[in-house]
């Protein structure tokens, strides 16, 4: 709202600066964009439709300056017989009141003119400035119809009958529909309710009658009818807010007012007002106790009466307080706290003591998974990845891969096809991310990111890691480059810090990966379905986004969820440290290539002894000596008990039974024996 | 000059090159070497010299011989106590540094919000991002067809999935006090919580908008809670976040969920508040939206308004963040440039 301070001071008498004047009604909830000289651009929140008018900023300098505010000029009637005949036929109108006046089409004064260009308003003849001007100056948006072009002439006002047309002012044909309320003659419609006129009724050069319309729109019906056009306009930015129920016959009286004093035209007739319910005025209490309790200040009655009263509210006295009757044009005021707002933003919010809310219960814990996500992202940063946000919404071909066999979620209104479906992974994300980083000069990628994943089922909380390059980078030598292993250990990682163990099983129903360096997650003591998977993704999918030679690029994805609800005290018992010595031996077997190294650590354990207390793999090798199809797999077993040393031979007997097993079920061939 | 003389001269020319112990153990040889050595050869030919300068030229050669041995002994033993012990290593070249990812930036001025909060006995809760029009909006004070509804332009689903609660979710929530309310239907007062969560904008990508970005939601509920409770609050908020002395001012202001609502500036730090291009020369930026919690949301989730009051407050990441960084574009945040992401603090 551009204000013309100039203008302001017909009805107040502010001697300050227009920065002065910005500045106090800043801090009174107007924020400013601009000054520019005599003209204060205030941006008004969406509560406050009175204030998008000269006299309404007018209102709140008075209050803010303790000031008198002048009655706006033209309050007096227009007795006389009704000029045109007016019906309303739909409750989103609660008010009609139109006049007829005869009038000389042609160019406004300089002055008038000048105010109307100065608040921003564009100029037409001085008949439409005259409509804009009250409308600038009282709040109040008005139109003007060449009666002469008017069927009847009579005015109706209806919803608009199916498949109904209009070309609004803007020389757009719009096509209107039956939630849309419209002004019409005995005919068509001539004007869209509240929002904009059309042009069959359009004020030119030949005009010689205007009927006046000054009316009041339902702000529901006002706002759902720009919408569904996509067309806002003064009018129908002041409506949608909420105009003043009382204002339509003053804001008449004010622009045939005008007409008489710039010899544009005058009235024929009075006024015709069809008003079938009057608004009640509003009455809400305001209790002198809830008024510091809010605020936190005791403020004067004298105080809450000057600001109060100036703002045009009118205050009766009451036990505790006043009875306070809210003026028609506050439409934002309707209970205690609304009150108790005005009083504070003229009271002035910087003179309210600070203050500290007491605490008299204990503090509730973080919630797990809060807990859970900001230790999980300490951890995996530590572990040498770094964390990632990428959009939540992706373009569905980067989406589509990672769908695992479910529908996206699509958005119905997207900013744009790259931001159409939300991630059903968090994978793709960190691809793109990857592939970013790949082509700015940076070789070896590691990320994860927390976040949401979505599938029409719901969303739920995910870990997902993708990583790329050498290992680490050191001038003493090459550490090698990342393989599916570098991933699986991330995922054993994130279960051992969360102290859920994970176990890996092959699978080929994650079709992002590659054939055989794929895995499903499974929890490994507790049953159910797969919590992620693991594995390298197929280059081709790397390589529709951007990069074509990638070397590998392996990662794996968690849902957090079904992994852990919240952090889990990871070993909440320690054991007691051996007080007897270990025995070590180590096996060296060929097996069938294919067979999983966990199926021979099934077996070993099955066939041990409890004196077993570890397994572990420290050698792979296929190749030179080694039978076709098959691999050489060493493994050490470590054998000790609680209470005694063991010898050699219980050892030895383990052992042989522990080969003996894995010849039968693997046809395992024993290579050696080492010490 | 003297063969002495001219020896002497030579000797040191060839010491002052000298700087290795092999250098200065070529030197000795060259000089003292019994065989070749260039004294040697002097004390040699002294022999063959008259017998009246014999006696001469032989205390000086000897004089000289032991002045180049002495030279020598300090040289090498000056050049020994420089030298690398056995297996040293240059320890100029790079460590091997434990690999170690960062927090994104966005999530360290989060966690950084959420640690000043924790301390001031705050519960930190989450909630969904998809969610229904009744915690998005209605339960807020935003009936359908209200204008403030304009503020928030919203991405809609084109098919309802399932949020918690039973509702079906229709739209990516455009603000995180929808957890308010989820929190409140589910608790009784006193409350004491922050939500921290993405949200969603149907804005266009520039410099300074992100159709996605990050809030942190606060709400305290009680009885007696009131305005200056929350100034006191968000002052404390703004010095830690900031800066001790950091001067704050609070502006009416509007939402449909407080009333009555204000937004907290903090004096601009570019140029302490005379105005600069940072603050558009206004000497304030904007940090958060608050205010005392509207009496229809207490409604709405079944709280008595009569008896319990309560503030809450709305903090944008993002732009905190682009403050404290120093940079000036958004989007930079989700680009992940590994560039940009390493050098944010470990």
């Amino acid at each position: 709202m551009k204000l013309p301070v100039s203008w302001m001071r017909e009805f107040v008498d502010v001697a300050a600066e227009p920065a002065a004047i910005a500045d106090r009604l800043a801090s009174c909830g107007f924020e400013v964009a601009s000054i520019d000289g005599d003209v204060i651009d205030f941006e008004i929140t969406a509560n406050r439709p009175d204030c998008l008018s000269v006299y309404g900023l007018a209102r709140e300098a008075a209050t803010a300056f303790d000031v008198n505010l002048k009655p706006s000029s033209a309050a007096k009637d227009r007795p006389g017989p009704a000029s045109i005949p007016v019906s309303i036929g739909d409750a989103g109108c609660g008010r009609y009141a139109v006049a007829l006046a005869q009038v000389k089409v042609g160019p406004s004064p300089s002055w008038l003119a000048d105010r109307l260009t100065a608040a921003g308003v564009r100029t037409i003849n001085n008949v439409v400035d005259v409509t804009n001007y009250v409308m600038i100056e009282t709040g109040h948006p008005l139109h003007a119809f060449d009666v002469g072009r008017l069927a009847g002439p009579e005015i109706r006002v209806r919803r608009a009958r199916p498949g109904e047309t209009l070309t609004t002012l803007d020389l757009v044909e719009r096509k209107l529909d039956d939630t849309m309320l419209v002004i019409a003659d005995r005919e068509r419609a001539i004007a869209i309710a509240g929002v904009m006129g059309g042009t069959s009724s359009e004020v030119a050069g030949t005009t010689t009658h205007v009927a006046l319309e000054s009316a009041w729109f339902l702000p529901a019906s006002v706002r759902s009818t720009s919408r569904r056009l996509g067309l806002k306009t003064e009018a129908s930015a002041r409506f949608e807010r909420g105009a003043d129920i009382t204002a339509p016959v003053r804001a008449l009286a004010r622009a045939l007012e005008l007409f008489e004093q710039i010899g544009a035209g005058a009235a024929v007739g009075g006024i015709s007002d069809v008003y079938p319910r009057p608004a009640e005025p509003r009455r809400v209490e305001l209790r002198r106790s809830r008024v510091g309790h809010l605020l936190g200040d005791q403020v004067p009655d004298a105080d809450i009466q000057r600001i109060l009263g100036r703002l045009g509210f009118g205050l009766t006295p009451a036990s505790d307080g006043w009875q306070a009757e809210v003026p028609a044009y506050r439409v934002d005021v309707s209970r205690e706290a609304d009150l108790i707002e005005e009083i504070g933003r003229h009271w002035g919010f910087d003179r309210i003591p600070a203050t500290f809310p007491s605490l008299h219960s204990p503090p509730r814990e973080m919630s797990p998974a809060v807990a859970r996500d900001r230790m999980l992202r300490r951890v995996l940063c530590g572990a040498g990845l770094q964390e990632t946000c990428t959009f939540t919404f992706i373009e569905h071909d980067a989406a589509a891969p990672f769908a695992d066999g479910s529908a996206l979620v699509e958005i119905g209104n997207p900013l744009s096809e790259k931001f159409a479906v939300l991630r059903p992974s968090l994978l793709p994300g960190l691809v793109d991310a990857l592939v970013y980083s790949r082509r700015r000069e940076t070789d070896d990628v590691r990320l994860f990111e927390v976040g949401a994943a979505f599938r029409p089922t719901g969303e739920t909380t995910r870990v997902a890691w993708l990583l790329t390059g050498a290992r680490a980078n050191h001038w003493s030598g090459n550490t090698g480059l990342v393989d599916f292993f570098d991933a699986k250990g991330v995922a054993e990682f994130i279960g051992e810090a969360l102290g859920r163990p994970i176990v890996a099983r092959a699978t080929d129903a994650r079709p992002w990966f590659i054939p055989g360096r794929a895995a499903d997650l499974f929890l490994a003591d507790a049953g159910g379905g797969p919590v992620g998977s693991v594995g390298q993704l197929r280059a081709d999918l790397i390589a529709a986004r951007g990069l074509g030679q990638s070397g590998a690029v392996v990662g794996g994805e968690i849902d957090l969820v079904a992994l852990a609800p919240g952090v889990i005290a990871a070993s909440s018992r320690i054991e007691a440290l051996p007080r007897h010595p270990s025995i070590v031996r180590d096996l060296s077997m060929f097996i069938a290539e294919r067979l999983p190294a966990a199926d021979v650590r099934g077996t070993i354990r099955s066939a041990a002894p409890a004196t077993l207390v570890a397994v572990h793999e420290f050698d792979r090798y296929q190749g030179k000596g080694v039978p076709d199809g098959c691999v050489s797999l060493s493994v050490r077993l470590t054998f000790r008990d609680r209470d005694r040393t063991l010898t050699d031979a219980e050892v030895q007997r383990a052992v042989e039974t522990i080969v003996s097993a894995l010849a039968a079920q693997h046809g395992a061939v024993l290579r050696g024996r080492a010490e | 000059m003297s063969l002495v003389e001219d020896l002497r001269t030579q000797f040191q020319t060839a010491l002052a090159s000298a700087t290795t112990l092999a250098a200065a153990k070529a030197v000795r040889d060259e000089f003292l070497s019994r065989k070749q050595g260039r004294v040697t050869a002097l004390l040699k030919a002294i022999g063959s010299a008259p017998a009246e300068e014999r006696k001469t030229l032989g205390a000086q050669a000897n004089a000289l011989k032991q002045e180049i041995e002495t030279a020598i002994d300090a040289r090498e033993t000056a050049l020994a106590a420089t030298a690398a012990p056995p297996g040293a290593v240059d320890v100029t070249l790079p460590g091997r540094l434990p690999l170690a990812g960062r927090r994104h930036p966005l999530t360290q001025v989060r966690e950084r919000i959420e640690d000043i909060f924790l301390g001031m006995g705050y519960q930190i809760i989450d909630g969904p991002e998809l969610e229904d029009d009744w915690h998005n909006f209605e339960a807020l004070n935003m009936p359908a067809e209200h204008p403030a509804r304009d503020m928030q332009d919203t991405l809609y689903l084109t098919t309802p999935v399932p949020a918690p609660g039973g509702r079906l979710a229709t739209l990516l929530r455009t603000h995180t006090s929808g957890m308010q309310i989820r929190y409140m239907e589910a608790n009784k007062p006193p409350v004491r919580i922050i939500a921290p969560g993405r949200v969603y904008r149907r804005d266009d990508i520039d410099a300074t908008h992100t159709p996605m970005f990050t809030q942190v939601e606060g709400l305290v509920v009680d009885e007696g809670i009131s305005l200056g409770d929350l100034k006191g609050t968000l002052n404390t908020f703004a010095e830690r976040f900031f800066d001790k002395d950091i001067r704050t001012r609070f502006r009416p202001s509007f939402f449909p969920y407080t009333e009555p609502s204000a937004e907290l500036d903090v004096q601009c730090q570019g140029c302490n508040g005379r105005g600069c291009g940072l603050c558009k020369h206004t000497g304030w930026i904007e940090v958060l939206g608050c205010g005392m919690v509207h009496p229809a949301v207490f409604e709405a989730v079944g709280y008595d308004a009569n008896r319990y009051t309560g503030f809450a407050f709305g903090v944008g990441i993002e732009r905190l963040a682009l403050r404290l960084y120093g940079i000036d574009d958004i989007r930079m945040f989700y680009e992940n440039d590994a560039r940009f992401l390493r050098q944010v603090a470990l």
